[in-house]
């Protein structure tokens, strides 16, 4: 009796059906070659070096971008703060040196360039606004 | 045992420019891409051609492809397209449609004459399917793919790729009864 090959139950666990699968592997370059698929592999690979190059490159600069960009807004206004607190604590400097005096001596001393009686002079009372 | 990474990890290290992660994914659908490029081309030198150059496409490509979970279908449709394109191409050039299965033009490696045979056999039988037959026998008993895998990446419905299952299965198996001695020429192969 003649096995039709349509009468074979052949199918694999995952369904594939043997025969067919046997026959079909004949078409599998690795068939006769055995490290086919690891010389396809590479040839794609070595041909996708230079993409994956700039990828990687255009990752490093995205990077490098913000850093560049936090740097570029940043000193400038660290150096200005730096400056303006150098410039405060000098003028500060001198009103630090001035000896202590009470309220009294204020009174009766001079001050830098005029007397306090002629201050007084410039002084404009309550009574008069009113 | 750590499982392997899954698609959308592997697309994500690659568009960083990672070469392990895409290498990953060449080696996972390497073999699928040549399948589809075979299904549609014919020839073992075209679709090799229309395989590898398919992923250096994708790689370029890589930042279009919007569901990286469903990588494996965007590949096989750019594969589809690739090979369209070079049978398209050759046929201007030869100025004549080559018909599935015509000799490569540096033939693979045969182990044997019997292999050989079976491989001529197989493309004629082959090329009297319809190319999504094609595709869906290939990928299911050759490369061993699930109906629903199949379903998902060639863009079909789960009954559909069953139907073009069992009508290529059918048809493959009518025209290798024909020959003499097929059952040792698949025994060669095995």
């Amino acid at each position: 009796m003649i096995r039709r090959m349509d009468d074979l139950d052949v199918m694999t666990e995952s369904g594939r059906d043997h025969e067919i699968a046997a026959a079909l592997a004949a078409l599998d370059p690795a068939s006769g070659d055995p490290h086919y698929w690891l010389r396809f592999r590479s040839w794609v690979m070595s041909s996708a070096a230079r993409e994956l190059s700039r990828r990687r490159l255009v990752v490093r600069l995205t990077i490098g971008d913000v850093l560049e960009s936090w740097a570029r807004a940043l000193v400038p206004i660290a150096a200005l703060f730096a400056a303006l607190a150098g410039l405060l604590l000098l003028r500060d400097d001198p009103v630090g040196d001035l000896p202590p005096i009470g309220v009294e001596e204020l009174l009766v001393s001079e001050l830098e360039g005029s007397t306090i009686p002629a201050r007084i002079a410039n002084v404009t009372f309550a009574a008069e606004v009113f | 045992m750590s499982e392997p990474p899954s698609d959308v990890e592997l697309v994500r290290r690659a568009r960083k420019g990672e070469e392990v992660a895409f290498g990953l994914l060449v080696e996972r659908y390497q073999r699928s891409a040549y399948a589809v490029a075979l299904s549609v081309t014919g020839r073992h030198e075209d679709a090799e051609d229309a395989a590898q150059e398919s992923f250096l496409v994708a790689l370029d490509r890589l930042d279009e492809c919007r569901s990286p979970e469903r990588f494996g279908g965007w590949l096989m449709t750019i594969v589809r397209n690739r090979s369209k394109n070079l049978v398209r191409r050759e046929s201007l050039r030869e100025m004549d449609e080559l018909p599935f299965g015509a000799p490569s033009r540096i033939p693979a490696p045969d182990r044997t004459a019997e292999a050989a045979e079976l491989r001529g056999m197989l493309r004629e039988a082959l090329s009297e399917l319809p190319e999504v037959q094609r595709q869906v026998v290939l990928l299911h008993d050759l490369e061993g793919w699930k109906h629903r895998e199949i379903a998902e990446r060639l863009d079909l419905p789960c009954g559909t790729v069953r139907s073009h299952l069992h009508f290529a299965r059918k048809s493959l198996r009518a025209a290798l009864r024909k020959v003499p001695g097929i059952p040792e020429l698949m025994r060669v192969a095995q």
